[in-house]
């Protein structure tokens, strides 16, 4: 088990932390370049509030799972997703509870999430929820469901539903490592594979499914192994580095669009936190969080940006100081909302 | 842009990519069958499984037509190789658990006809004492698990089988069977999955008979062969001819020798083809009638029969005698079940749910 951790770590490690505008394909222009940073940016301190102070205020109703580390996967692959079309052009997101960014992408506002945590009545499940449970059909992501694995047949059904219109929308479905050995994953997978459904599957793999290493996940080097065995591409790329995975999700979306089905994603990148905020994560090796906070994917697409000088420090000091006084305003709305009447406690709960 | 793209994407051209045909009836034509090792005479006790198999099949089919079966009836024409080359590779203690069609397993491990026909007569004197009418019942003396209706669900409980001797310090190795329709359910995956993160000595035979009921295998998985799953596990996978028995029994002798060795478990593919219905009840008007044919070309036991004649292992005479001699003890095996009585009805809910002591 210890041998099989050290290997997985090592082969982690081999791999480059980033490689800014390598061999990429599909590279964003200037303008996308900066709005995936400030994407990840305000993902990491709309998080930042939630988890490490709004919680320890004992503000938050719910559990907090938050993708810190992770930000590069959700913003690179979130970019790829058509909006503003209407229905028969927007494309589809099923996010998992570590992607944040797909929300605010989508056009969640920041204030509406945070009514949502602090269970308040103008959150997207008016109180219902306090956790990432929320979707919003009219920005079309599908609400999470909390049962891991159980979205990956719902996103290949909503690629069915746009196969039979005869449009050519795209499915985005994230998941976590510890998805890929459910029930309900073989069967989405297989069924998009044999129906050639337009679905980009996309697998955050952060190395924990709670405690539970991926070497004792699967018997395989890499989540895109599993692809083969559907008849699908699979590919694996540096998930902490925001080009990288806009590239091979752009591509896997072009195929998607064009009518020749899904593939299996894989981004290797690592939990920075425990699997929610209770959680102190004692059963990781401390080593590995100081070894992954060195790859961290908003200081590499910093420097990338530096380098092709679109942003100075004072640059993004504004940024951040932009987002922080956002999320001040944010907090300050979502705590003055009302929670909700206890005589709603039923409505929009079973289907009226 | 979207209206463009609309037309040319309409929904009948998209299904036109993958149409929904049967599978090839253009087979390659079969390998020659060869002996890996047995001696004569296991040769000639496997072909009198097969043909064991083959008559008492005939036989229940027989008594469904006269009303005289309570349950459904599976039909392993065409597999029996598949059931009897498996069982016959294994250990008499290794954990066997068949599905509904696997009577030739049963038979290998021997389970009378008699109790067979009990069984699916219904009778008290039956394993399930006339609470089910199908193969649905264990014997845990000979090790043998009894299979779960739900197709797939068996495979978790076999990982855990395997575990269990694992964990015991015991040699022992756990095989099952899924059909090409059960490896698309959940349950497949995490069994399968929790085996080969283990290491477990489970053999998965996946009998490709080329029709989950009345779905082809084209609309059931993007793959050519199920065996290309194996890697997807990172287990080891083979694909065999299911109509050769001796192709099937060697490549489960490998898969047991690796599970024993602490190798983990396999997939092994067994090709071959479903020429009946999905249950008896079924006219299978949905199987092109010339993909029939070529598999009847391939049938089993004919096959075996033409090795072992070829081989001088056997002459034709004493292949027929074999039949012979099932045929009266058949005769008395049904005869008995159906002379014997059925559950009174006081018993009905005796061994449903489980007593206390």
């Amino acid at each position: 088990m210890l041998t099989r951790d050290k290997r997985a770590t090592a082969r982690a490690a081999a791999r480059p932390a980033g490689r800014p505008g390598g061999e990429a394909v599909l590279v964003p222009g200037d303008a996308d370049l900066l709005k995936m940073l400030h994407s990840m940016k305000l993902t990491r301190a709309l998080e930042y509030r939630i988890e490490r102070k709004l919680y320890r205020q004992g503000k938050i109703v719910g559990g907090v799972y938050v993708g810190r580390g992770q930000e590069a996967i959700s913003v690179g692959a979130a970019m790829h997703i058509r909006r503003g079309g209407g229905e028969d052009h927007d494309d589809i997101v099923s996010p998992s509870h570590r992607d944040m960014a797909v929300f605010l992408m989508q056009g969640m506002p920041p204030e509406r999430i945070l009514a949502q945590y602090m269970g308040r009545k103008t959150g997207p499940t008016r109180g219902r929820d306090g956790n990432m449970h929320m979707g919003d059909l009219r920005n079309r992501p599908i609400a999470f469901v909390s049962h891991l694995g159980d979205s990956i047949p719902v996103a290949a059904g909503c690629a069915l539903t746009f196969r039979m219109r005869g449009t050519d929308q795209v499915s985005f479905c994230f998941f976590g490592e510890g998805a890929t050995s459910r029930g309900d994953w073989h069967e989405g997978v297989n069924f998009a594979a044999v129906m050639k459904l337009p679905v980009v599957f996309i697998c955050n793999n952060n190395q924990y499914a709670y405690s539970t290493h991926v070497s004792r996940q699967m018997r395989v080097e890499r989540v895109s192994d599993r692809a083969g065995g559907y008849g699908i591409p699979g590919e694996t790329a540096d998930g902490n580095d925001a080009l990288a995975v806009y590239d091979v999700v752009g591509r896997s979306t072009e195929r998607a669009r064009r009518g020749e089905g899904p593939a299996l994603l894989e981004f290797v990148t690592f939990r920075m936190t425990g699997h929610s905020a209770h959680d102190d994560a004692g059963y990781v090796p401390k080593g590995l969080f100081e070894e992954w906070e060195r790859k961290d994917p908003i200081r590499l697409l910093e420097e990338h940006l530096k380098r092709r000088g679109l942003v100075d420090v004072t640059a993004l000091k504004e940024m951040e100081t932009r987002i922080e006084s956002e999320l001040d305003d944010a907090v300050a709305w979502a705590e003055g909302q009302p929670y909700p009447d206890p005589e709603e406690c039923l409505t929009g709960v079973y289907h009226e | 842009m979207s209206a463009v793209l609309k037309k040319n994407r309409k929904p009948s051209q998209s299904r036109s990519a993958r149409p929904h045909r049967p599978p090839d009836v253009r087979q390659p034509p079969p390998e020659p069958m060869r002996n890996p090792g047995l001696s004569r005479k296991d040769l000639l006790e496997v072909h009198r499984l097969l043909r064991l198999n083959r008559m008492v099949e005939e036989r229940l089919s027989a008594l469904y037509r006269q009303g005289q079966i309570h349950g459904g009836l599976y039909s392993s024409l065409g597999q029996e190789g598949i059931s009897v080359g498996t069982a016959y590779a294994l250990a008499s203690d290794d954990l066997l658990a068949p599905m509904i069609r696997n009577i030739g397993s049963l038979l290998v491990r021997g389970v009378s006809p008699r109790t067979l026909f009990l069984q699916f007569l219904a009778r008290h004197d039956a394993p399930t004492g006339g609470k089910d009418g199908t193969l649905h019942f264990d014997d845990l003396e000979k090790s043998i698990i009894g299979p779960i209706s739900v197709l797939g669900t068996l495979i978790p409980v076999m990982t855990g089988a395997a575990l269990a001797a694992r964990m015991r310090g015991e040699s022992r190795v756990a095989l099952t069977y899924i059909g090409d329709g059960g490896a698309s359910t959940g349950d497949f995956h995490e069994g399968l999955n929790l085996a080969a993160v283990l290491g477990l000595p489970l053999i998965l035979v996946v009998e490709n008979n080329g029709y989950a009921y009345s779905t082809p295998t084209n609309r059931q998985f993007a793959v050519d062969s199920l065996a290309e799953r194996g890697p997807a596990y990172g287990i080891a996978a083979e694909s065999v001819d299911g109509t050769d028995v001796l192709a099937v029994y060697e490549a489960t002798r490998r898969a047991a020798e690796r599970g024993r060795r602490g190798e983990g478990p396999t997939l092994l593919e067994c090709r071959a083809f479903r020429r009946r219905g999905h249950a008896e009840h079924d006219d299978m008007w949905y199987v092109p009638k010339d993909l029939v044919k070529v598999w009847e070309t391939r049938d089993p036991l004919d096959r075996f029969e033409s090795f072992l004649v070829d081989e001088g292992h056997a002459t034709e005479k004493e292949l027929r005698g074999v039949r012979e001699a099932i045929g009266p003890d058949l005769d008395e095996a049904a005869r008995a079940a159906l002379d014997s009585p059925y559950p009174p009805p006081e018993e009905t809910l005796r061994d449903v749910y489980f007593e206390a002591e």
